[in-house]
């Protein structure tokens, strides 16, 4: 029967494809043409824990697949985009592996040349207070090499550098501008998207909100922004409703007349959850402010900026704080470990490349997260009860040949946990490229060696003893980058993260209100070492050879020291 | 550039003028989280006697000046083992009632247990003892519990591996019943190593009568992963006759799975809500055929299949009482 239905998949694949073929075979004509993406990876995982005699010590996994995508322009003002997926797992499930799935269909067009529209995936964001997808942690300085799976992991789950939310709705933009000499145009983007469906078992949530903004013709503007995550009344027979409603305004405005342009925006809003006809549940309610200066030196290309922001320890806003990882996940790869078989932590290699760690719904909880990688914006600037400044700048010297940023945060609570006294929050980030090929013409190759470094801490002194706060996370990454002969690259990177002290864990219960602390006493050791030659024979086609090796200790928790290799191949193309 | 920036000052001065904020501290007070620590009320039992096929229980109680972790330990000479934790002020009828459910198996049967508390703040215990004088009876639409060896109705395909073992035992800790049933074996050419086809027809007219609400219906079993096996995996299938027809149609009727892998070693009680179940195609969540909605009335089949990964050698796992519960997890 299994075999049946394995011949049954296949045969769909292949009228599929031939399909797909017979389509694109006429695509000048009708408009109509194929795109998609195929990637293969084959790698052999290995895993060291000290008198483990359980688990197994190596796991070799690969996959090769095929996204296949159909475009059409039916008209001028339309275009379709429909996907599938076709997956082989090598050697894969109980003999079998293939699967095949629809992953992304929309349509999108214009109307009378003035409303944009589109149905179907979207990507979408707003503010960093309303909508927005925060960068998963551990991805700044990130160098190229860890990106190989990154990108990979992005890609399967609709992660963009945009900072955009996948979701699954309607959205349209429209404007007007105005003969005038003030003003210059008056825009809209409006969008609903369904976030869970619940067929009847409780009520169906949708997402749904926009924008607006009106701009001067001297650069000034002034907007507002509207989410609300909301159960819809009268999807199921229950009357419990959720609701999140977040009102911002924006404004500033950009002058560039000057030697050194200046940029100042503002943003503040308020936001409200609350649950319908839940007797348990109390409404939340509260502010934001966020300020920011810019400055540009076009003539050096220094960039500056001073940034205030006060947000409220009530404020909610489900599109901006909810995170990409999931922190109660189970690693996919040796997902337990030691002879008792406990679960093994989440390390920086699993955040770079299990996509099971990571989710893609807006989550109404504010979600765990490891304050050991981030203990200070782990919703992003949207984090909760955190008031304070942050200053940085960035440019490049010596006619291209160095790159740097740096970046200092100085933030506090707005309201103590438990106490009066506040936690005093401490980062320092910076970063350097040094672009070598640019003083050495010969080499004609990339040659590039990056360093960047994070110090991040958390202290607060209480009259409890037990209160007391001091955590600290140093994050070093060292990339090297040679070109050793045309289009192959020899990519070298080591990332150590040393985070050492004790903090006390908040824990939320389901209406994201703190009602206990949990003591967190660490001194975890994390070092990746990744070497990578990569074959790029453009931007969308290349090949990887990469290995890895990561050494995990925390001799402050039961859980064993552990190190892991892994060795892999990557093909990635995209047409 | 002046006006301007003093325009937004003037804004964003206003609006942090006309907001207010509460400022009370977020959480529970660390001092009275960390005070020092005192027993204000002492362990004590509901009752000396219990008898748990009547529907009786237990509640314990005891109440602290803060908030600490605290656990019941309920013991018995035969090994069962029920354990009871929290972190609270107070253990009472919400967090401290004991319905005659076992933790550590075999059930508890009659006879005096020891139930112990400790508390982590002060290192203290103390202990009292209660009386069970008639055990619980589990509930649930029961598909198997074994207890009288395997039912001929029942469709049992086995591979003909190395030390294959589709057999019910009888002998150490049996968590419910008399038998239990062992899976094991070594097929180092498919991920199959045996499965059970459980048929609604052979239940009776109704076939296994689970009403049509998938919210309120759960599935259970009891399983053991031994101690030096822990690569076999347990699918379940749910296969949906939607149409009526008496057969269950692959390409247009639903079927709902779970795999069940990765357990702690040792015996314990696995459950899922029947609403929870997805399709699964080669382990992968997938759109199911037919009509997309879980409808435990139109289970026409439901298939045990124990797996392997052919490479990683012999496998086995222990299973007991499969069946259905209403409104809650199978309690045992």
């Amino acid at each position: 029967m299994q075999r049946r239905t394995l011949i049954k998949i296949k045969k769909q694949v292949v009228a599929a494809s031939l399909c797909l073929l017979s389509i694109t075979a006429s695509a000048q004509d009708r408009k109509v043409w194929a795109s998609g993406a195929a990637r293969s990876i084959f790698q052999q995982n290995s895993i060291q824990t000290a008198n483990d005699t359980v688990t197994p010590r190596q796991v070799v996994s690969g996959h090769a697949l095929v996204d296949l995508a159909v475009n059409a322009k039916p008209n001028d003002q339309t275009f379709l985009h429909g996907m599938i997926r076709i997956r082989n797992d090598f050697g894969g499930f109980w003999g079998g592996g293939v699967t095949f799935d629809l992953r992304q269909l929309y349509v999108k067009g214009l109307i009378k040349n003035g409303i944009r529209y589109q149905l179907g995936d979207m990507n979408y964001k707003l503010t960093e207070y309303t909508f927005f997808s925060n960068d998963e942690e551990l991805s700044g300085h990130q160098v190229e090499a860890l990106n190989i799976y990154r990108d990979i992991t992005r890609y399967d789950l609709f992660f963009n550098n945009d900072n955009t939310w996948r979701q699954q709705g309607a959205a349209v933009d429209f404007g007007f501008q105005f003969d005038s000499k003030i003003l210059d145009e008056l825009t809209f983007d409006l969008f609903s998207s369904r976030v869970a469906a619940n067929f009847g078992a409780a009520n169906d949530r949708v997402f749904l909100g926009g924008s607006s903004a009106l701009k001067s013709k001297k650069g000034i503007w002034v907007g507002a922004n509207y989410i609300d995550l909301m159960d819809l009344n009268g999807t199921s027979q229950s009357n419990v409703r959720f609701h999140n409603p977040v009102v911002t305004g924006s404004m500033g405005f950009l002058d560039t007349t000057r030697t050194i342009h200046v940029g100042i925006n503002w943003e503040s809003g308020v936001s409200r959850m609350y649950i319908i006809n839940d007797p348990n549940a109390s409404e939340m309610s509260d502010f934001f402010v966020d300020g920011k200066i810019q400055l540009y030196h076009p003539k050096s290309k220094i960039r500056g900026h001073f940034d205030y922001r006060n947000v409220g320890p009530q404020f909610r806003s489900v599109g901006a704080q909810s995170k990409r990882i999931n922190y109660q996940g189970i690693n996919q790869l040796f997902g337990r470990y030691q002879s008792a078989q406990i679960v093994r932590p989440i390390t920086q290699m699993d955040l770079l490349q299990d996509v099971s760690l990571f989710q893609i719904d807006l989550t109404p909880q504010l979600d765990d997260y490891n304050p050991r990688y981030d203990n200070i914006s782990p919703y992003g600037k949207a984090t909760p009860n955190r008031k304070g400044w942050t200053v940085g700048v960035e440019g490049t010297a010596a006619k291209q040949l160095i790159e740097y940023s740096l970046n200092l945060d100085a933030l506090s609570e707005v309201v103590g946990q438990g106490t009066e006294d506040l936690r005093q929050f401490r980062r320092l980030d910076a970063g350097v490229l040094v672009n070598l090929d640019t003083v050495l013409p010969k080499f004609n190759k990339p040659l590039e060696v990056s360093i960047g470094y994070q110090n991040a801490s958390t202290t607060r002194t209480t009259e409890v003893s037990e209160g007391n706060i001091d955590l600290t996370t140093g994050i070093l990454d060292l990339g090297l980058k040679v070109g050793v002969a045309r289009d192959v690259n020899l990519m070298v990177n080591l990332r150590s993260i040393n985070a050492s002290g004790n903090e006390l864990y908040n824990v939320r219960d389901n209406y994201s209100e703190v009602f206990d602390y949990t003591p967190l006493v660490t001194n975890l050791k994390e070092q990746l070492v990744l070497l990578a030659f990569q074959y790029k024979v453009n931007e969308k086609n290349s090949l990887s050879a990469i290995w890895q090796q990561l050494a995990w200790s925390d001799n402050k928790t039961t859980n064993q020291d552990f190190d892991m290799n892994q060795f892999a191949v990557v093909y990635k193309s995209i047409f | 550039m002046k006006t301007r920036a003093l325009f937004l000052l003037f804004v964003s001065t206003i609006f942090m003028m006309s907001c207010e904020r509460n400022t009370e501290t977020e959480g529970p007070k660390l001092s009275d989280i960390y005070g020092d620590f005192n027993v204000l009320e002492d362990f004590a039992a509901s009752t000396s006697t219990v008898d748990f096929s009547k529907g009786e229980n237990v509640v314990f109680t005891a109440r602290f000046n803060r908030p600490t972790e605290w656990e019941i330990r309920i013991s018995h000479p035969s090994g069962s083992e029920k354990v009871l934790s929290g972190r609270s002020r107070e253990i009472d009828a919400t967090t401290g009632v004991w319905d005659g459910t076992t933790n550590v198996f075999p059930s508890f049967s009659n006879g005096q247990c020891t139930a112990e508390l400790f508390i982590a703040a002060d290192s203290s215990r103390s202990s009292l003892n209660v009386e069970i004088t008639g055990t619980r009876q589990p509930d649930g639409t029961v598909v198997a519990d074994f207890d009288n060896g395997v039912d001929p109705e029942w469709n049992m395909f086995v591979q003909s591996g190395a030390n294959m073992s589709f057999v019910t035992r009888d002998t150490g800790i049996i968590p419910q019943g008399s038998a239990y049933f062992d899976m094991g074996g070594e097929v180092n050419w498919d991920w199959l190593i045996g499965l059970i086809d459980f048929e609604a027809d052979s239940y009776g007219p109704d076939g296994f009568g689970l009403g049509q609400n998938p919210e309120n219906l759960y599935f259970n079993l009891v399983v053991n992963r031994p101690v030096d096996y822990n690569n076999g995996i347990i699918l379940f299938q749910f296969k949906e006759d939607e149409n009526g027809d008496g057969t269950f149609t692959e390409a247009s009727e639903d079927l709902y799975a779970v795999e069940i892998r990765d357990l702690d070693p040792g015996w314990r009680v696995w459950s899922i809500k029947y609403s929870d179940l997805v399709n699964l195609v080669n382990g992968t969540p997938a759109e199911p055929n037919g009509n997309k909605q879980h409808n435990p009335d139109k289970i026409h089949t439901i298939s045990c299949l124990f797996l392997a990964n052919p490479s990683s050698g012999y496998s086995q796992v222990f299973v007991d009482y499969v069946a259905f519960t209403k409104g809650e997890p199978l309690k045992l």
